[in-house]
């Protein structure tokens, strides 16, 4: 079916050059998804999802028109393209120019052992239901809802100028969320870990004790108190590392946001804008991130360095930004299914590791609190201020260079060119993590990526609660 | 079209042996428009996609495809009864909806977005950037952004009665960035409708840019408690944030609501008054008939301050043995309904906003937030980031404030913390509030 396919997609290229087009590309994606979710002990839903269409881009004449369909008949796409030409028309020369000339062609699958498509729906829901079930571990516990997901993308890239590129990503992963109440207290915990895998990591790890630590943490949490308002030293660990570096930083290093001064690193290449024990990295293939070797404009998405030592060095593009910039793409044209159009987005995004073990964070602390990601309610910035806010997971204050008591409902903010230069130490771990069940937005298209870093320590980091 | 395939999935599932099922065929017709200091992108979606539904006694699958052929829709009804058959029983399953039928909903189509000019979009986006221009030498546009949406459901189960409705949105945005004096800042607005001509680009434009300008100098004030008056759109995102959740019977039925056992109870002081209007002319979440073809309509939701009812689908409401308030929602074919609001409206008071500053010695206007979704609805713990506010001082706005964030909780201010309920109802998507003037608030500043 797909070869016929890819016949009638290169007729349809032929077509846009014959319509005056200097460049076309189309997109052909094919995505399985099944989310089973578990609720307080009964399976609540087994959804499976299967979508697929194809998204065609013109330009003419300097204008950029794009158009979708799920239509795979030769009338259904042979309309995608009246349309694509159409809205480039419309816009006359005020598209968006592509710097084009990196040409792939190339086809990678992610190998797995089984695919999570070949197990039986049973296998997937007793998992599912054992993993729920260890969650009710005392009276406290409330409510508790666990959901497997699992994920097949397989992508085709074909362009005017002979490109081809076909990448295959499987995704799996398990979430949980606990809801417990100690003394008429409520809190909600939840936590995913997913890797780009076959069935076999969902086979490999103790899901029972998994769940079982969620309940513990959200009967802890729900038990503490917030902490008192303030700026503290912190030691901050990989998961807030990832979240605080993808939001507040990895946004404003966006070639698009970049260009149009909406970012605070517009203009400030070969700046010190970090300390200098920080390097920041966004990388297509890395372990425990997003399998993403190619991007969905068939550009090879290899190592990008955006600070090193503490300076900046560079921004992510797609071929539009590159264009703009007159660089060459990074491979961060990606587009959240073939309904959308590319635009300029991470990929896994990190901070490089570096010589401090954890308890040298913590020991030199004499009143702070160590941040923790678990259970995190996510953030939100403005990257043209470089502000932030975090919800972040259960945390923990620190005294007399010891972690102490338990806290909820911790809040961060604060402006991130401040806060990444109060960093005065880097630990040598290192975590990046990926989730099948959520990503990232932006535009109004949701992408899948990773994020994640070392423990770190921050000199000053504001703290909000109630 | 769409009705015959959503029949024909709801037979052949019957004939494999399914005891009920459901079809849901949503066709979707969108064009997205956006740019940043000029239209950059012109693009055009359209889609179509199946979800069913399909029950063999009390064991439930779903299973959505977005290739309707006959062969492949023949495929799906074959794999969500293999799925059916292995799942576990839902003690709590009775039937299907059996209700179907349409309200006096007004407002939620409007033809002549069937076939829009791409050039009239082209323009009007053209006009807007252009007025952000000329608006002040300081002030560029950054991002515009138009969203025009066109959907077709189509509702298909084994009780009869087939449903079909078509509705239509417009979602238009603007950014805007000033830079003056060493200082920069930046001034958002949008504006949505369920037609076209409802949107104004002018105004769109105005408001960014001028927002953008006045807050070059903003800067953060010192903390403390003291009155906040909340502008009607963002009042309202907070109470979607805090109260879609707690009122929907789903999170009632797991306990996981912390308004469960309050019904009939004060939760709110007597002037608060909160419905869901399911028919509200022109709203975000107006239509007919909800996602399982039951009609909608408008349920009070808090009266006099007092817990009136939950929202319920069709198997929460059968769970309780109450009728469904119509409140089922599917957020794409491919998803399962769930209940959740349609439009949740804190219903309107007397007081104008001019009044509402005029009697303020001293406190903060909250023009615009980020982060008021990381506020965790079950505990009720409020927090958002003032990215755009005002200082009140005797009766009048003054300096521009940013990053200062406000926190408080939701349940308390409810029920002692407003003072004032302003008249001029504004929605954010399918919330809706008018500009509050709380007591007072944790105001986290420089």
């Amino acid at each position: 079916m797909l070869e016929s396919l890819k016949s009638e997609l290169e007729k349809a290229l032929d077509r846009a050059v014959a319509l005056g087009a200097s460049y076309a590309d189309i997109r052909f994606q094919r995505y399985d998804y099944e989310l089973i979710e578990v609720e307080n002990k009964a399976l609540k839903s087994y959804s499976s999802r299967r979508l697929s269409g194809v998204g065609v881009r013109v330009v003419i004449e300097g204008g950029v028109g794009f158009a979708s369909t799920s239509d795979l008949s030769q009338r259904g796409i042979g309309n995608a393209l009246d349309n694509a030409v159409r809205a480039a028309k419309a816009l006359g020369d005020r598209g968006r120019a592509l710097k084009v000339g990196e040409v792939n062609e190339s086809e990678v699958t992610l190998r797995v052992k089984t695919d999570p498509f070949d197990v039986s729906p049973e296998e997937k829901v007793s998992l599912a239901l054992d993993a729920n079930k260890a969650a009710w571990t005392g009276d406290e516990i409330k409510s508790v809802v666990t959901r497997l997901g699992l994920s097949k993308d397989y992508r085709l890239f074909i362009s005017s100028e002979g490109g081809e590129v076909a990448v295959e990503t499987p995704l799996v992963g398990l979430w949980h969320q606990t809801v417990a109440r100690v003394n008429g207290v409520m809190e909600m915990v939840g936590d995913a870990e997913s890797l780009c895998s076959g069935f076999e990591f969902l086979k490999s790890k103790d899901w029972n004790a998994f769940t079982a630590d969620i309940s513990r943490l959200a009967i802890e949490a729900a038990g503490s108190r917030t902490p008192p308002p303030g700026t503290y030293p912190a030691v901050v660990d990989p998961e807030v590392v990832g979240l605080m570096l993808h939001e507040a930083f990895g946004h404003a290093s966006e070639g698009d946001y970049v260009y149009t001064g909406e970012s605070v690193l517009s203009n400030r290449l070969g700046d010190q804008l970090a300390s200098d024990l920080v390097t920041i990295i966004d990388e297509g293939v890395v372990e425990g991130g997003y399998f993403f070797p190619f991007d969905d404009e068939g550009v090879r998405k290899g190592r990008t360095v955006i600070v090193e030592k503490g300076v900046l060095k560079g921004y992510i593009h797609d071929r539009n930004s590159a264009h703009q910039f007159g660089v060459e793409s990074t491979g961060n044209g990606r587009a959240q299914d073939f309904e959308n159009i590319p635009v300029v987005r991470q990929t896994n995004y990190y901070m490089e590791p570096g010589d401090h073990g954890f308890e040298e964070l913590v020991e030199d602390i004499d009143f702070g609190i160590y941040l923790r990601g678990r259970g995190s309610r996510g953030g939100q910035v403005s990257i043209g201020m470089g502000t932030f806010t975090f919800g972040v997971g259960p945390s923990k204050m620190i005294r007399k260079g010891e972690l102490a008591e338990t806290v909820r409902g911790v809040v961060i903010s604060g402006l991130i060119l401040e806060t990444l230069k109060t960093i005065d130490a880097v630990g040598k771990d290192l975590k990046i993590t990926t989730s099948v069940f959520g990503g990232c937005g932006k535009k109004n298209q949701m992408v899948r990526v990773g994020d994640g870093g070392p423990h770190i320590r921050v000199r000053r980091m504001t703290v909000g609660g109630r | 079209m769409e009705m015959e395939v959503a029949e024909l999935a709801v037979k052949r599932a019957l004939e494999l042996g399914a005891t009920e099922a459901e079809a849901y065929v949503q066709r979707a017709k969108i064009i997205r428009v956006g740019g940043s200091e000029e239209i950059e992108d012109f693009n055009t979606v359209e889609s179509l996609g199946i979800g069913l539904r399909v029950v063999l006694g009390r064991r439930i699958a779903n299973y959505s495809t977005s290739i309707l052929d006959e062969a492949e829709v023949e495929g799906a009804v074959t794999k969500a009864v293999k799925i059916a058959r292995v799942s576990p029983e839902d003690p709590d399953w009775r039937h299907l909806n059996r209700r179907f039928g349409e309200s006096q909903a007004q407002g939620y189509y409007d033809d002549s977005l069937e076939a829009l000019d791409y050039q009239e979009v082209v323009e009007a986006l053209e006009l807007s950037l252009s007025l952000v221009r000329d608006y002040d030498q300081r002030v560029k546009p950054t991002r515009i952004f138009l969203t025009v949406g066109v959907t077709g459901v189509s509702i298909a189960n084994s009780y009869g009665e087939g449903c079909e409705r078509r509705e239509t949105y417009v979602v238009a945005s603007m950014r805007a960035k000033a830079k003056g004096g060493g200082l920069e800042s930046t001034g958002s607005e949008y504006q949505q409708a369920r037609s076209w001509r409802e949107i104004d680009f002018e105004e769109l434009a105005a408001k960014a840019s001028s927002r953008a300008v006045k807050f070059l100098k903003a800067r953060p004030i010192p903390g403390g408690r003291m009155p906040v008056i909340i502008r009607n759109r963002i009042f309202a995102s907070i109470l979607g944030v805090l109260l879609s959740g707690p009122i929907n019977a789903d999170w009632v039925q797991k306990g996981a609501s912390p308004l469960s056992n309050r019904l009939g109870t004060q939760i709110a002081s007597e002037d608060v008054h909160i419905i869901d209007d399911g028919v509200m002319e022109g709203g975000w979440g107006t239509r007919p008939f909800d996602d399982e073809g039951h009609p909608t309509q408008r349920t009070s939701v808090v009266e006099g301050g007092i817990l009136q009812s939950f929202l319920y689908d069709n198997y929460t409401a059968l769970k309780e043995g109450v009728e469904s308030t119509g409140n089922a929602q599917r957020r794409g074919y491919w998803t399962t309904p769930q209940p959740s609001p349609s439009n949740l409206i804190l219903r309107p008071g007397g007081v104008s906003f001019e009044e509402m500053v005029a009697e303020t010695r001293e406190g903060i206007y909250v023009e615009e937030t980020i982060g008021e979704w990381l506020s965790n609805p079950v505990s009720g713990n409020l927090n958002a980031t003032v990215t755009h506010g005002y200082l009140v001082k005797e009766g009048e706005l003054t300096e521009p404030v940013k990053g200062v964030v406000i926190s408080g909780n939701f349940y308390n201010l409810l029920k002692e913390g407003i003072e004032l309920v302003g008249d001029d109802l504004e929605g954010s998507m399918n919330y809706y509030s008018p500009t509050v003037k709380i007591r007072q608030l944790t105001i986290a500043g420089k």
